[in-house]
This record gives structure tokens, sequence and C-alpha cells, in this order.
């Protein structure tokens, strides 16, 4: 038997070994062989998941609500004690020192993060911004964000907190935070697709004991989770999800 | 059985006995505080379907001023301002029972009598099909829109006063 492990296509690329000594522990550990998928934007991840090739799914929270509310994946694991957060950022030199400082009209960059630009939204409205007030600037890569926000081509960029603490420190030194989100709430899901249940209690298993081996923490530093995963229950779940349709508007 | 009557605070306070939709009723005190919403931080709590909070965070505790176990247990209601008046939720229960997600400026006492303005949210917890209780969101909120309510909630408050 071989499952398809999907991996969101938001983490850093500097991750992406970690994510391959994973795989390897999981497969020893758990005797299933899984085949990695590691989509490099949003719509091939979307493209794999139409054609019913993911079985396991390390999904950000955005893409999540869907998968478990609509096509039935099973909540199972998530990382422990680390939150996806996100940084307003701007540069050093632009003069603006708090969200309130951003004007309607300005130009904001950002990926195509789902999670972050909806959690941006949301730090957004103290200062009166609106999705249509801001002139948004897409980029590839969060290198891009700080690049535009450092030469003054933007006002801000939007940055998933990993990825802005993941900069050189020449580059935070140019940029100066605005805000920062704190919400402790909302987190990356590994899912499960229902056709494979009967695996499930093997890799739930093997996934939640890695860091109870020597040598464990080499793969979970190189994934940048170095606490491992936790459990996560269908109700646990359930309430993120809740939590973000707050957050839709 | 009802909320306790607040104690009164060392700030300098207004006194105003509120009755709840439940019937019940207590004293609270209201100072001119005003307590900043935590920048990037959501307050968020759940209650059951009565409307008695099971869950708070970590955020909704230190804003409130009142310990986790004072809480839990307690009615939303808790945190009802003399200040807000009843129209400005109305639908919010009217709305989630029916499925439906709720929005609004509200205007929160804290346990000291302090305030804070937060932009809510509602929304219902519905579980293969059935709702089973309300999950409550608080952001920060627009000053611009605060300051144009003021006067508005004002104005209502006054009307439901000499209504009644």
């Amino acid at each position: 038997m071989t499952l398809n492990f999907l991996i969101a296509p938001d983490f850093a690329p500097e991750r992406f070994a970690g994510w391959h000594m994973l795989n390897t522990t999981l497969q020893r550990r758990s005797g299933i062989h899984l085949h990695l998928l590691t989509p490099v934007s949003a719509h091939e991840q979307a493209d794999l998941l139409a054609a019913g090739k993911a079985d396991l799914v390390y999904a950000n929270p955005f893409d999540a609500t869907d998968m478990i509310r609509t096509q039935g994946y099973i909540p199972f694991a998530r990382p422990a004690k680390r939150y996806d957060e996100m940084v307003i950022a701007t540069g050093a030199e632009s003069g603006l020192s708090t969200v309130e400082d951003l004007k309607a009209g300005c130009r904001i960059a950002l990926t195509e993060n789902k999670d972050v630009k909806l959690i941006g939204l949301r730090l957004l409205e103290p200062a009166d911004l609106t999705e249509d007030a801001v002139r948004w600037v897409p980029v590839e890569t969060y290198q891009a964000a700080a690049r535009l926000a450092i030469k003054g081509e933007v006002e801000a960029s939007f940055f998933l907190a990993d990825a802005f603490a993941s900069l050189t420190r020449m580059s935070r030194s140019q940029l100066r935070v605005l805000v920062e989100s704190a919400i402790s709430d909302i987190s990356h899901v590994v899912l499960a697709h229902p056709r494979v249940v009967e695996a499930l209690p093997r890799i739930e298993e093997a996934l939640l004991a890695i860091g109870q081996v020597p040598g464990d923490s080499d793969v979970l530093e190189a994934l940048g989770l170095p606490s491992g995963f936790e459990p996560m229950t269908q109700e646990e779940a359930e309430f993120m999800i809740d939590l973000m349709d707050t957050l839709l508007d | 059985m009802g909320l306790p009557d607040m104690a009164l605070p060392s700030a300098p306070s207004r006194e105003a006995r509120l009755t709840y939709t439940d019937g019940t009723s207590r004293t609270v005190y209201a100072t001119d505080v005003e307590v900043p919403f935590p920048e990037g931080r959501l307050i968020v709590s759940r209650t059951d379907l009565a409307g008695v909070i099971t869950h708070a965070n970590d955020a909704f505790v230190e804003m409130s001023g009142y310990a986790r176990e004072e809480l839990i247990g307690a009615p939303h209601h808790i945190l009802r301002h003399p200040d807000m008046p009843r129209i400005a939720f109305k639908g919010l229960w009217d709305d989630v029972a029916a499925g439906k997600k709720w929005h609004g400026y509200v205007k929160n006492l804290r346990k000291d009598g302090a305030y804070y303005w937060v932009y809510a949210t509602a929304v219902p917890n519905i579980r293969n099909g059935v709702i089973v209780g309300y999950t409550s969101v608080r952001r920060k909120p627009s000053r611009t829109r605060i300051n144009e309510l003021v006067p508005v909630y004002a104005q209502w408050l006054a009307g439901e006063k000499a209504a009644s």
C-alpha cells in the first residue's frame, strides 16, 4: 500500500529536506509506504486535491476548512506549540509606525498565502482599510515582499510570521513591524482522507511519537517544528474552523 | 441565580442597575477608563446554547479583568456595559440561533468598571447539522466607526430609557 502525503506549499524552501526526512521516518515506523507530494503553488495543490490524489495532507488552516467540512477529511494532528501568525511590516525609512498610519490607496505586497491575507485584512481594520481600499502587489516570495517594502515600492508587506523570522538579519533591520498577530488558535493541520482510515492509527502513532527517539530532533529541527506534533481532535479542528469563519468578513 | 452586584471600583464611577434578558439584574459600576484593545490579538469565547461561557482564551481573561474560574459558567452578559442599548444586540441571538453570523461594535464592561471597545462576531457551532453552542471572536475595531457609533448608541439608550 502506498499513500500520498501532500504538503501545503507555504513552507520555506529550506524546510524541503525536513519534509523528506519526516516522510522517510514515518514510512519506517508505520510500515506504510508514503509518497511525498510537494506542490509548488496553491493552484498545483488544488489540482492534486481535485484529482483525489491526497491521502494524507499537511494543510494550511484556510484549506483545511473545506477539506474537513466538505470533503470529510479527518483531522488527527497539528504542530505542537506552533501557530500560524502573520506580520505586517513597512520599510524602516517609510516614516510609518502603526497600522493606523496606512491610508486608503496604499500599496501592500503579499504572496498567495490565503491565511496570511485573511488575518492581515482583519489587522488592517483599525486603519479603516478594506480590501478594496488597498492597491495589492502580488509577489512570489516573502523575500520579494521584503525587497519591495525596503525599497519603498510598497507601503507595507504581509508575511507569515515564520517567514518574516527567517529573513536575513540585514533584511529585517531594514523593515519595521507595524503589527504582528498573536492569535494562538490557528495552526496547520494534518488530515487523512476517509478512504485511508484503516491505516490512520499506524500513521498517527508514528507521527505523534516523533521526537521521542534519539535523532528525531534532527528531523524536527529541519522541519522548523522543534516541538513535533500533538493530537488534534475533530472538535478542536471544528473550533478552529468556527474561529476562522468569524474572520472571513 | 443571577450575577452578584459589582464591587465599587476605586476610580470615580457611575452606578447602574442592569436587567438582563434572563430576568436577573445586578448593580454595575462604570468608570471612564478605557483599556486599549491588545494589538494583534483576538478575544475568543464560546458559550452553550443558553449563553453560558464554556471557553475563554487568555486575551478574554486579561481584557475582562475576571479570573478564568469566574468567567467559565457565568452568563456572557457579565460583560454588558450600561452604555450599550439593547437594540445594538438586536438580531444577535436570532441570527446565531438561525445558523447565521452576527457582527457588531460593542462596548464591554470590565470587572474593575473600565471599558474596552471591540468589533464582535458571533457564529453558531454547528456539529452534524445541529447547533451545539456559539463562538464569539472580538477584534480591534475601527476608531472612526466607534466615534460614529457613540452618539448613536447614546441616542438609542436614551430612547429605551424614555420608553421604559
